[in-house]
């Protein structure tokens, strides 16, 4: 794993003709977004923020996202649970 | 007695776990010929030798959907045989409610895995997360922990 991230930062470095450490400058601000955002809808799913707050911090979209999956999770768990 | 039509995506999300002879918990398991080919388009999972399941050709010529070949197939032959649509698609899932197909995704195969005593509950939560750690189904991980708790809170 480490080797495949190591090369793949080469590979994107070469790419794009920018030093590795700015890649990887990158990579840690997508990557702490992502944590981010599965924090924010963590919370809302869990009923720690509400609707409006989540949408302000993550989109409508993503929010969205989330409710039509979960919404899609407790049907399949209930169909599973009594079929 | 469930018969279910597989979409390509549960057959390839539960084999990606290790898992993909939880769909011996369905009575009857349906692959369209368009699902196994796109399955021969990169790999049979070698362990759905191990079930039993019929390949059938489907008639989508009156189906108007906006879904892949695969989608649309076995939507055409859960609505001809009123079967369970097996897809981890959402868009799918919504085609398969407009013409009131029951329709259910891989989280839903473990869970009637569990209820047909082919798994211990923990092993089925165990799964539930691989399933959103480890494999190509795109689902928020804080929904498969809602999804976990409400299979942990049942009898």
């Amino acid at each position: 794993m480490a080797t495949d991230l190591t090369e793949r930062v080469q590979e994107i470095a070469e790419a794009r003709d920018v030093a590795e450490s700015e890649i990887l400058e990158q990579a840690l601000e997508r990557g702490v977004e992502d944590l981010w955002i599965d924090l924010v809808l963590s919370r809302y799913v869990n009923d720690e923020i509400d609707r409006e707050t989540a949408i302000d911090l993550v989109g409508r979209d993503r929010v969205k996202r989330a409710e039509r999956e979960l919404q899609v999770v407790e049907d399949d768990v209930q169909w599973g649970l009594s079929a | 007695m469930i018969v279910a039509v597989a979409d390509t995506g549960p057959l390839i999300h539960l084999d990606e776990i290790g898992a993909i002879d939880l769909l011996s918990a369905v009575d009857g398991l349906v692959i369209p010929q368009t699902v196994y080919e796109e399955l021969e388009a990169g790999t049979v999972p070698p362990a759905l030798g191990n079930l039993e399941y019929e390949i059938v050709e489907a008639d989508t010529t009156e189906l108007a959907v906006d879904l892949d070949p695969g989608e649309t197939a076995a939507l055409a032959v859960a609505t001809e045989r009123s079967a369970v649509l097996l897809t981890d698609d959402l868009e799918a899932r919504d085609a398969a409610n407009n013409f009131s197909i029951e329709v259910h995704g891989s989280i839903g195969v473990i869970v009637l895995a569990y209820h047909r005593d082919q798994l211990t509950k923990s092993k089925a939560a165990e799964l539930m997360r691989t399933l959103q750690t480890e494999t190509s189904l795109f689902i928020t991980d804080a929904v498969v922990e809602q999804g976990i708790a409400l299979l942990e809170n049942s009898s």
